[in-house]
């Protein structure tokens, strides 16, 4: 009944603190996804999904999937929405554009992520607060609990459980802001060391400034196609091969299942390898975009993903095995800590730069040599839901 | 947060006249500061008219920290609910909470700090085991370097002052031994 699903390419704005609007941005990353798939135009977009958190707060404009597609001349044709799933909206987007067109209602998406997130130093409080709210206010937010004591929680008990170092996670900063020195639309593209990391101020402790994604304006597209269409677009499509998610019924504090882990990132992941038939991910996946909104999330998830054992984490940074020439080449964009994270377009720019890997159109110095199979995650909220996709340069 | 300038529409006339047909211009006047909305406001609208779970804020009033239990199934929530999702039952009762616990794990706000709390930054923010239930609190009186895992601390009650008649109140947490 399912119909295989690809993507065939797209393009982003680039990303940091712009002199742009949301429509801007939204404007920007239409046109250079269309620009980048030149046989496709407007005219063509039977479904939009759009990914955007909080467009009622920083641009104070709801219903912003229809302001997308008069943006871009689109008349939607089959299917219109826009998903809001806090850090994974991009990747639901995808998720959904990949759902309706395997399912036979359309063949042609656009899936576009914008986020406007820079409102000036004046906002960035009430900004702050906004993102606060992802859990549950009531409980969790009046506490002032932003992300970055959040997840400071979660580096204090992966050390305390698992002596997880101060110095690995500087690591993984680094690994990930080095990256982004080789991506052209990437916020930060200033190669550093692990000790520039312990510099930084500091934030939450124990994390630092440079243990953190940054603030970011942004906007990436992906044009998803079915088969039969995308055959006459393109010879080297990323094909969907798997896409998993798991929520568990806790969003606060007292109902996550775990303070130094993600068991629903486990989950998620194994529900997209067995779509993928990936049997042993460690030796199978080449490139994985991951979810390193701040670095202690990488470093669990190099677990939950069941590459290593929990707790080995650290040891897999440390060892080298996530850099570009190592097992798995994690985050070669530079990731959120790297590039950035305007947070509807964190998903779309993570597949689409799977999807770049494997048609040999990034930048030579991040390229990972014959790479087949990629994955995407993302976390979301309290880091109680999961997404995973993966994609393959075959559709299986 | 007080001043409220009404808005008001004032034309200027000066240079409006102009024959050249210019356009015609005027000044348009927004507040420059609102009182904080309810819809920014981090505290919840604790009265029965506003929440089915008054009974909590009562209590906390009252100094003492509840939450509900299933009389059916007998599972403990937190935060507390009307309806049980263990079971569906709406058969619920407020019991009490430990007002002593342990630090389960904490950190400083030192930036990206939300507005209404930013000022009082940096604050410590902690995960509070209570055995029972774990909650997320603020911690008075304390600062990162000076706190370890498992350390103890015992319930505050805050009143909280918007500057309004209303009445409300939460709870913090502070090292135990260091009450006033």
């Amino acid at each position: 009944m399912t119909r295989n699903v690809a993507i065939v390419g797209g393009g982003q704005t680039s990303w940091g603190d712009r002199d742009a609007s949301w429509k801007d941005l939204a404007q920007e990353g239409g046109k250079a996804t269309f620009d980048a798939v030149p046989d496709i135009g407007p005219e063509d977009i039977e479904g939009l999904f759009v990914g955007a958190v909080q467009p009622e707060r920083f641009a104070f404009q709801s219903h912003v999937a229809p302001m997308v597609a008069e943006l871009l001349g689109i008349d939607v044709t089959k299917m219109i929405a826009r998903t809001e799933l806090a850090c994974a909206s991009g990747q639901a987007a995808l998720r959904y554009a990949w759902l309706a067109i395997a399912a036979g209602q359309l063949d042609v998406a656009l899936v576009l992520g914008v986020e406007k997130m820079n409102l000036g130093k004046e906002q960035m409080p009430e900004m702050q607060a906004s993102m606060s709210n992802v859990l549950d206010r009531e409980f969790d937010g009046v506490n002032g609990l932003s992300a970055p004591p959040f997840f400071a929680w979660y580096a204090q008990r992966h050390m305390h459980e698992y002596g997880t170092t101060r110095e690995q996670l500087s690591q993984v900063a680094a690994k990930n802001k080095s990256n982004a020195a080789k991506t052209d639309f990437a916020q930060f593209q200033r190669e550093i060391e692990p000790e520039d990391v312990t510099e930084s101020p500091e934030i939450a402790p124990p994390l630092h400034l440079y243990d953190c994604s940054g603030i970011t304006d942004g906007a990436s597209g992906v044009i998803v196609m079915s088969e039969e269409k995308a055959r006459e677009v393109t010879d080297t499509p990323a094909w969907i091969t798997g896409s998993g998610q798991s929520s568990m019924a806790g969003n606060s504090i007292n109902n996550l299942p775990s303070y130094d882990g993600w068991p629903q990132a486990r989950e998620a992941s194994q529900e997209a390898y067995d779509q993928a038939g990936i049997e042993d991910p460690l030796k199978e996946i080449d490139v994985a975009e991951v979810h390193d909104c701040f670095s202690i999330s990488e470093i669990i998830e190099y677990e939950e993903l069941g590459w290593v054992e929990r707790g080995e984490g650290g040891q897999f940074i440390e060892d080298g095995r996530s850099h570009l020439d190592g097992d798995i080449a994690v985050n070669p964009r530079g990731g959120l800590l790297g590039c950035g994270h305007p947070l509807g377009a964190t998903g779309v720019s993570q597949a689409l730069e799977i999807t770049n890997q494997f048609q040999g159109t990034v930048s030579s110095d991040r390229q990972v040599e014959d790479a087949t199979t990629g994955l995407i995650h993302n976390l979301s909220g309290s880091a109680s839901v999961h997404s995973v996709m993966t994609l393959g340069r075959d559709p299986q | 947060m007080t001043e409220q300038p009404d808005s008001t529409d004032s034309t200027d006339q000066s240079g409006s006249n102009d024959a050249n047909g210019s356009v015609p211009r005027t000044t348009v006047s927004i507040p420059s500061e609102i009182e904080l909305p309810d819809l920014l406001d981090f505290y919840e609208r604790q009265t029965a008219e506003h929440t089915q779970i008054h009974e909590f804020y009562e209590n906390l009033d009252e100094g003492r920290l509840t939450t509900t239990r299933c009389l059916e199934c007998g599972e403990t929530h937190y935060p507390p609910r009307i309806v049980c999702p263990e079971c569906m039952s709406d058969d619920l009762e407020y019991v009490d909470l430990p007002h002593e616990g342990e630090l389960f794990a904490f950190s400083e706000s030192r930036g990206g700090t939300p507005l209404g709390y930013h000022d009082t930054s940096p604050f410590v923010v902690a995960i509070v085991d209570l055995g029972e239930v774990k909650l997320s609190a603020r911690i008075d009186d304390a600062r990162y370097d000076d706190l370890e895992i498992g350390d103890p601390v015992s319930l505050k009650i805050v009143d909280i002052d918007d500057g309004t008649e209303r009445e409300r109140v939460f709870y913090r947490f502070e090292p135990r031994g260091e009450e006033q």
